[in-house]
């Protein structure tokens, strides 16, 4: 354990960067959850067809190449794009921050949408009706009725999504992310004990699920109440 | 930048010189992770709590932290210990292959046995029950009324972890190993054709995946086979 010393601080930024990458990727997470659902539940057969796409692709690919595509595919894009308006750049290096919050964004997200796409279906169809009956708006149907019934049915696992989130973030180190598994890498270099460093990762991961596992279940208690009356 | 389609076909028969590797990896992983998952499945219905204690925490801990810091202390941590130099571990652990396959398993493990715990859970107790009546021993009993049910209960969640191995199987890139992952990340640093390579890649991937869900939708059929609609 006295090989750690001096690598606490170094450990605590990095694991600030995995909440950062984690806060960016679940809004990114929700939003193309939401969006994959709302096309897939569409009436219109291309949105559809895309919203397939995206999940079969998403799904079916290891995360490590979804984020080796995005970080070297958006280097050379935005390099050849540079290059229209000045010829002298030669090479423009993409943050892998965004890189990788964007691309397990994608890959989580593909995973929501199905789940959302369940949720959706699950609320009871009476009370759309029922709204529709009452002549409220589709978006406030959407906001004040769909959105409260479904998010209950798709929090556990949602709850998963988030534990998939966090521990993606781990692969961003391979793009040269400076998180944890990258002091780790740097700390080995420098003390030689790769075994206590990665047993610190591996340490800190677990009390991001830990505490990601715990306020799911917080939430779906809080969630549930109106049902514990009946009991 | 210009768009290569001719060298996504080229690279796919270079890529596919480490399908060999990929597939080794997903199947032995896949078996031995299968045959952990059942051992601790067992241990955490036991009702004994020193059995189930730490089948538990097993379970948390693998479950709790990322594969790639699984495979990195596999591989760069445990050679730093002595006594596992100097054990019969060390044949598995001295080559990246065996610390590939180690992290794979222990990690599928912990989520299959969940998944297996499941399936078994959801066997409606009553059958159990009439087995009991009818003078089954509680063995006879799990081996013949409650696997065959929880086998079919567990195969939609279990195909979905067979997936989540066979995309693992591609971290094994970043502990030197040259599976079909490692060698687009050579082509792609000779050639600086990421999109090419990658594309092909995500094929091939693609279309294991898609071979994988229909075998197991077909056997998902043969096993239900019997129910009446």
């Amino acid at each position: 354990m006295e090989s750690l010393t001096g690598w606490w601080d170094d450990f605590f930024w990095g694991s600030l960067i995995v909440v950062e990458v984690f806060l960016v990727s679940l809004v990114l997470m929700v939003l193309f959850g939401l969006l994959g659902s709302a096309a897939k539940l569409s009436n219109s057969k291309i949105l559809q067809k895309i919203a397939n796409g995206y999940t079969i692709i998403f799904r079916g690919t290891p995360e490590i190449l979804v984020l080796l595509l995005f970080y070297f595919g958006s280097a050379i894009t935005l390099t050849a794009i540079a290059n229209i308006f000045d010829p002298s750049i030669k090479f423009i290096d993409i943050n892998p921050f965004w890189a990788g919050s964007i691309a397990i964004g994608l890959v989580v997200g593909s995973y929501a949408t199905e789940t959302f796409r369940g949720a959706f279906l699950g609320v009871d169809p009476g009370q759309i009706e029922a709204a529709r009956a009452l002549g409220i708006s589709n978006f406030k149907t959407f906001v004040y009725i769909r959105i409260p019934a479904m998010w209950r049915l798709a929090l556990p696992p949602f709850g998963n999504h988030m534990l998939s989130l966090i521990k993606d973030t781990a692969l961003i180190s391979v793009i040269g992310l400076q998180e944890t598994m990258f002091v780790a890498e740097q700390a080995t270099a420098n003390t030689g004990e790769p075994f206590v460093m990665y047993l610190m990762v591996g340490v800190i991961y677990l009390s991001f699920s830990t505490i990601i596992t715990l306020s799911v279940m917080g939430f779906e208690k809080y969630g549930n109440k109106h049902l514990e009356v009946g009991k | 930048m210009n768009f290569d389609f001719s060298l996504i076909i080229s690279s796919i028969p270079q890529l596919l010189e480490g399908l060999g590797l990929t597939l080794q990896l997903w199947f032995i992983s896949g078996i031995l992770g299968l045959l952990l998952a059942i051992a601790l499945m067992l241990m955490r219905i036991s009702g004994k709590w020193f059995l189930y204690a730490p089948a538990m925490i097993y379970i948390y801990i693998f479950r709790g932290t990322p594969i790639l810091v699984q495979l990195f202390i596999i591989y760069h941590g445990l050679p730093q210990v002595e006594f596992i130099r100097e054990s019969f571990l060390w044949v598995v652990l001295r080559e990246p292959f065996g610390c590939g396959i180690l992290a794979l398993t222990l990690n599928t493990g912990a989520y299959v046995s969940e998944i297996l715990r499941g399936g078994v859970n959801g066997v409606p107790k009553g059958l159990g029950e009439a087995g009991a009546a009818l003078g089954l021993s509680k063995v006879q009993r799990f081996i013949y009324i409650t696997t065959p049910l929880a086998v079919r209960l567990a195969i939609p969640a279990y195909s979905n972890d067979v997936i989540s191995l066979m995309k693992s199987t591609a971290l094994v890139s970043t502990i030197t190993l040259l599976d079909m992952m490692g060698i687009a990340r050579i082509i792609v640093s000779e050639t600086y054709a990421p999109y090419e390579i990658f594309i092909s890649l995500m094929i091939i991937y693609l279309v294991i995946t898609w071979g994988t869900q229909k075998a197991f939708a077909l056997f998902e059929r043969r096993m239900s086979r019997h129910i009446i609609q």
